[in-house]
């Protein structure tokens, strides 16, 4: 008899870790006080909102050092130990490809972890099990949570948990995030079932240069030993960022003993990038055959609704759709808020603080002229950011911006973009700062910098008013004409100053383009919530000091007589320091057809928000008297707050039907048409000089808020000249279009 | 014999990877996303504008330029 027909080999499940090293690991685990425990899944896994099930209201939300990347923790109690629970960002494998990648993996070498919790979509095992493959190269022990098992099996997907856990030697949880199905039991099973699991063993040559590599690390002691079999592993694949990590701490000696090993190897013909990458897909693929017994394939809802979203002809006009119906949201919705909180809450508490401070009249003034008004500039951003961050977490967390970058892609590639970056110009339109955070997606930092430098060209809802009353007052007839051509023109100066930028200072960087389309899922509204308030929460806490403090520098300007005989506080805006530097500053406008004091100051406030420009403009053309604040009695006050609120969300119940009609800006213009403040436009800006200086209003500058995000997100330098550019820019252009219009207006 | 570019085929076609070009500028990328030779890839469609494609990995959707398909030979 010949020798037997080989038997297709089950997994070798003997340990790849020193057997006694894990006993003593999983011991340490389990008698830890206060055990630390990293929270590790792919993108779109639904990692969030099953920490955000399991840890609830003891989630911590912060930022990493040095990135602006979330960082969430929670100190979760379980009998006599304190879990330290860290979720780190997703990450389809533990080579870093983005910034947020990188995070992962330095916690797993850093921050000594005591248990990793693995996060899995049960609908798509193996390629998530390539990520899980990796951590069993850590000698740490691992629990897995096998999430979304609903939607697997909505799919025809049933993930048998008991053979996975067999299969890995690690403990399996069938968890459902979104409805906290599991997650008490995740917990337990995570400090006490968790188990340094099975190893994965590579072709016999891999596994020798490994075993060298391993043990010249033993001898080290510098790096940590849980670790040592990993970054064997990479030091073999060749991980760029790594060899560079491990050459700058003083490790050249083993990047050059893998170097000699890669080069034998590479003389051998096997690259040990594709014969490790293939030995853990091939595992992961007979894993998840054997724990995936049966498979029916489905049209899912994720294909039908693709066919429509994707569709070659609907689905660009679905997108833009789509985008108008956001931007109406938010300014229907949010605008009777703004207006409550410059308006009625203002003077509620105007009235306190006159009332209370009456006995110090100097305190009074910085209260109610600075203070009040600052704080209120900063809040009346709240509403606006509020409803777009939900309306964006909507369309992020659902899967739609994948696809809308999916259309964009073929926009951007001649600025040396990809469709990613598209989402946070479109995102402008609504208001220029989430738009800012928004570029946070994008991997290159050159193309996180470029995008948010042309960012503030796009027209944010706020300077859509200024547009609608110099319209009214010069334009009676082209009204919607002239507001589509200031958006449109702001998107042309955007890509060309962006092309500039590509040519000059921030080369594209090149490399492939790849994108995810995660599969449609309905978001947790309650993580959606978190998400949108914390994010609108984070903005007031970051840009506060520059708003305050600009909102602070032009009160001082405006209380300062420059004619002497008249008291701080008590000068017409004319006889104001400000006035004064209006009028030195004016002549740099005559150019352009604006060269007034009037037009130059009410420009001034338009750096704070574009929100106040035309109130300014109606202070100074109608000589309107700021709103003298009378002093206020406790009851009346809490009365006029009380009905102000009444008020805005009465309006902004009741105007929500109209989103989904068209926009027109006729009505608006015409309604605007009868108002004094159009009238004295009328009377003081030629056509021209008033075309000229709409132009200048939409490119001119970032509002503080924009700068402060800018600052925050890529430092004072980006910040600063991008303001620079931004004004040069605006001059250039309101002196072309003056020079062109006055001779054809 | 047989192989063709990725970029080669038409929406709905399946192919199996033969081998990803060693300069591919995501070539450590494809290969941990399942890239790996013999994975079955289908061209589920071209976007509206031409480009880029979606394609259906491993029960994934992924989009990549044709550019970037250019260095992925397959075999249908």
């Amino acid at each position: 008899m010949t020798a037997p027909a080989p038997v297709t080999p089950r997994h070798d499940p003997a340990p790849r870790h020193d057997a006694a090293a894990c006993a003593e690991t999983v011991a340490r685990l389990r008698a830890h006080r206060q055990p630390r425990a990293l929270v590790i899944g792919n993108p779109n896994t639904g990692k969030s909102t099953l920490i955000n099930a399991l840890a609830g209201t003891h989630l911590k939300v912060g930022n990493w050092s040095g990135v602006t990347v979330e960082k969430r923790e929670a100190q979760l109690r379980r009998g006599d130990q304190t879990v330290h629970l860290l979720d780190l960002p997703g990450a389809y494998s533990l080579s870093p490809h983005t910034p947020e990648e990188l995070i992962t993996r330095t916690a797993l070498l850093d921050e000594a972890p005591d248990v990793l919790l693995n996060v899995l979509d049960a609908g798509n095992l193996e390629r998530n099990l390539y990520l899980t493959l990796q951590l069993l190269e850590f000698r740490v022990p691992l629990a897995l949570a096998l999430n979304l098992v609903d939607e697997a099996r909505n799919k025809g997907l049933a993930v048998n948990s008991g053979v996975l856990g067999e299969e890995l030697g690690v403990p399996v949880v069938e968890t459902v995030g979104s409805k906290g199905m599991g997650t008490a039991e995740l917990l337990n099973v995570t400090l006490v079932g968790a188990q340094v699991g099975h190893a994965l063993r590579y072709p016999a040559p891999i596994e020798t240069a490994a075993a060298d590599l391993e043990h010249r690390m033993a001898s080290l002691q510098t790096l940590p030993p849980h670790a040592h079999r990993y970054l064997a592993l990479s030091l073999l694949e060749g991980d760029p960022s790594l060899r560079g990590r491990l050459n700058a701490t003083g490790h050249a000696a083993l990047v050059e003993a893998a170097d000699v090993h890669r080069a034998a190897l590479d003389a051998a013909g096997l690259d040990p990038l594709i014969e490790i990458a293939e030995a853990r897909y091939a595992r992961a693929g007979e894993i998840a055959r054997r724990a995936v017994p049966q498979f029916e394939s489905k049209l899912t809802l994720t294909e039908r609704l693709d066919k429509l979203a994707l569709h070659p002809v609907l689905g660009i006009p679905l997108f833009l759709g789509l985008v108008l119906l956001v931007f109406r949201l938010t300014f229907t919705v949010a605008s009777p808020f703004v207006g409550l909180i410059g308006g009625p809450l203002q003077a509620v508490l105007s009235g306190w603080a006159v009332g209370l401070l009456g006995w110090a009249p100097l305190l009074k003034d910085i209260v109610v002229g600075a203070v009040i008004p600052g704080v209120g500039t900063v809040l009346s951003f709240l509403p606006t950011l509020l409803v777009l961050y939900l309306a964006m977490s909507f369309l992020e967390d659902s899967g739609y911006m994948a696809r809308a970058a999916f259309l964009a892609d073929r926009l951007m590639r001649g600025l040396g973009l990809d469709g990613r970056a598209f989402i946070p110009l479109i995102l402008g339109f609504g208001c220029n700062v989430p738009a800012i955070y928004a570029t946070r997606t994008l991997e290159r930092r050159t193309d996180r910098v470029l995008v948010s430098m042309i960012l503030p060209f796009m027209s944010c809802s706020a300077r859509l008013p200024v547009y609608v009353i110099f319209s009214a007052a010069l334009f009676p007839r082209a009204g919607a004409w002239i507001v589509w051509s200031m958006y449109l023109l702001g998107m042309a100066v955007a890509f060309a100053f962006a092309w500039v930028l590509r040519k000059t200072s921030l080369p594209a960087e090149g490399g492939g383009v790849l994108l995810e389309l995660p599969p449609y899922r309905f978001p947790a509204w309650k993580v959606m919530w978190h998400h949108a308030a914390r994010r609108t929460a984070s903005f007031a806490k970051r840009a506060r000091t520059t708003v305050l403090a600009t909102v602070a520098v032009v009160w001082v300007l405006l209380s300062v007589p420059a004619v002497s005989g008249q008291a701080f506080g008590q000068v017409q805006p004319r006889q104001s320091l400000f006035g004064e530097v209006s009028q030195a500053i004016s002549p740099v406008f005559a150019p352009l057809g604006f060269g007034s004091w009037q037009a130059t100051g009410a420009l001034v406030p338009g750096f704070i928000a574009k929100e106040v420009v035309v109130g300014t403009l109606g202070q100074i053309y109608l000589g309107e008297q700021a709103v003298k604040a009378a002093p206020l009695g406790l009851l009346a006050g809490l009365t006029q707050a009380a009905l102000g609120t009444w008020d805005a969300l009465k309006t902004s119940v009741q105007s929500l039907p109209g989103i989904v009609s068209l926009p027109s800006f006729g009505a608006d213009t015409s309604t605007e048409l009868k108002s004094p403040l159009a009238a004295a436009l009328g009377q003081a800006f030629t056509p021209a000089g008033g075309l000229a200086y709409l132009v200048f209003i939409l490119l001119y500058t970032p509002c503080v808020a924009t700068i402060g995000a800018l600052q925050a997100e890529h430092g004072r330098r980006v910040a600063w000249l991008t303001v620079a550019y931004e004004l040069a820019i605006a001059w250039v252009a309101a002196f072309a279009v003056y020079q062109v219009a006055r001779h054809l207006l | 014999m047989g192989d063709v570019t990725l970029d080669t085929l038409l929406p709905g076609q399946v192919a199996h990877v033969v081998a990803l070009d060693q300069a591919h500028p995501l070539r450590r990328r494809l290969l941990e996303l399942g890239f790996i030779r013999g994975a079955r890839i289908e061209i589920v469609r071209r976007a509206p504008l031409g480009d880029p494609l979606q394609l259906r990995l491993n029960n994934t959707d992924l989009a990549l330029r044709a550019a970037d398909l250019v260095g992925v030979r397959v075999r249908l």
